[in-house]
């Protein structure tokens, strides 16, 4: 992100806007996205392919034949799980992102740390990253549901697994994209002051 | 057949997969304490017959009562406390991958009893001791033989102590020896505690072994049911063929 905005910002003569960019973009929409999209694939293939794998292997079956509730035991915890785990890693996926952009102008400019941190956060206000680190929560109910959806339900034996861990990626990042369209919207409606 | 409430009874069950009609109007009772052997070729609805039983599938028509209860009735609070009556042991044991044998076992006990720690370690070491893998409980099932396994399988069937025990085919794919200690295993569980079971089986030697009555399916009928010398005096030839021991 730095290295693609250095080069623009600095003809115009704004190289001291590039930590606020940083932060903003990272904040605000990188952020939130990416660290969606890389749990809808890391985490969704999870829970679908193994779920998928107890339902093949009679494993859910044989929970409901002890007299537990399959969807509460199995389902419940992953979805739960999800919702709050992706804004924590969210949170450190943004910090992780303005420590990188802090190396890549320290290179360049030898900028100090306490100063960067400091540009980077003058124009931020709370609100600019509560509301887009709390929709991450919608991103993970959709990773959890969706793959917990094609893993639990599936009934395609072992062939069942590689389709419930694909369609749990491949649905999961769609619907991602798309909610994360019209939250920005409802984010701009609730919030009229975090429009940049 | 006896309208009196026998353990499990079967009342014109149907059940389908699609175009597939894999039990026709199939119609049982099993009597406390006995052991039924389900027989039949592959694919004519044996397994199925278990899985009705334990409602994870419904039947299309006919009801399936366990004891007084019409399980196909019930809602699944009702369907809970059924279940609770029966342990199933599955054809590939079905066990948790990702919990040791222990946990496997402690599972049920600490979700659905008031058992303490040490009441559930008790309870444990008496089932796997009963089954021979006392020594066993810290292993993962990938670690366990094909024949310990099973055993674990029917540890966790029995660790709620059921009264009505559903086996699908306990002794496929092991050798004679340790078939017949399942089938030991089973015979020590009908003669201490009484237990009902229904046994899934292509082993008629086992079968002979442990079963009071036979049920003889082909094509989704019941073609034959009854002691072993009324299914060898059966007019139908798959039933006769089935308990053959030539």
């Amino acid at each position: 992100m730095t290295l693609h905005t250095r080069s623009t910002l600095v003809t115009f003569g704004a190289a001291a806007m590039i930590p606020t960019v940083q932060a903003l973009a990272f904040f605000v929409e990188i952020g939130p996205l990416v660290a969606g999209l890389l749990m809808a694939g890391r985490v969704g293939s999870g829970i679908g392919a193994v779920l998928a794998n107890m339902r093949a292997t009679e494993q859910i079956d044989g929970i409901e034949s002890l007299s537990i509730d399959s969807f509460k035991f199995l389902v419940v915890p992953r979805v739960v799980a999800a919702v709050v785990a992706l804004p924590l890693l969210t949170l450190f996926m943004d910090f992780a992102g303005l420590l990188g952009g802090f190396l890549s102008e320290f290179t360049s400019s030898k900028i100090s740390f306490a100063l960067y941190i400091r540009r980077a956060f003058e124009n931020l206000e709370l609100a600019n990253f509560v509301a887009p680190t709390a929709k991450t929560a919608v991103f993970g109910f959709i990773i959890g549901t969706v793959s917990a959806y094609f893993g639990y339900t599936t009934n395609r034996g072992s062939e069942g697994v590689g389709y419930a861990a694909t369609s749990s990626v491949v649905v999961s990042s769609l619907l991602i994209i798309l909610a994360d369209v019209f939250l920005v919207k409802f984010i701009f409606f609730v919030f009229p002051e975090t429009a940049l | 057949m006896s309208t009196e409430a026998g353990a499990v009874t079967f009342q014109h069950v149907f059940k389908a997969f699609g175009p597939k009609q894999v039990l026709r109007d199939v119609s049982f009772q099993v009597q406390p304490g006995e052991t039924l052997c389900i027989l039949g070729r592959s694919g004519t609805g044996k397994s199925v017959t278990l899985k009705l039983l334990m409602a994870l599938l419904k039947p299309d028509q006919g009801s399936i009562r366990v004891e007084q209860d019409d399980i196909t009735c019930l809602n699944e609070k009702g369907l809970s406390k059924v279940r609770r009556k029966m342990g199933f042991l599955f054809q590939d044991a079905a066990l948790f991958d990702s919990l040791t044998l222990y946990e496997n076992l402690a599972l049920p006990l600490r979700r659905l009893t008031e058992k303490t720690e040490e009441e559930i370690n008790f309870a444990i070491d008496k089932v796997l001791g009963n089954v021979g893998l006392g020594g066993d409980k810290e292993k993962m099932p990938a670690a366990l033989s094909g024949g310990m396994r099973k055993r674990a399988g029917l540890a966790r069937a029995l660790v709620l102590e059921p009264k009505i025990l559903l086996a699908d085919e306990p002794s496929s794919g092991l050798d004679r020896i340790t078939a017949s200690e399942i089938d030991e295993l089973l015979l020590r569980q009908k003669a201490e505690y009484g237990t009902t079971i229904l046994v899934v089986t292509h082993d008629i030697h086992g079968a002979r072994r442990v079963g009071d009555r036979f049920a003889v399916f082909d094509k989704g009928d019941l073609v034959a049911f009854g002691e072993v010398g009324e299914i060898e005096r059966s007019e139908n030839e798959t039933a006769r063929r089935l308990v053959s021991e030539e």
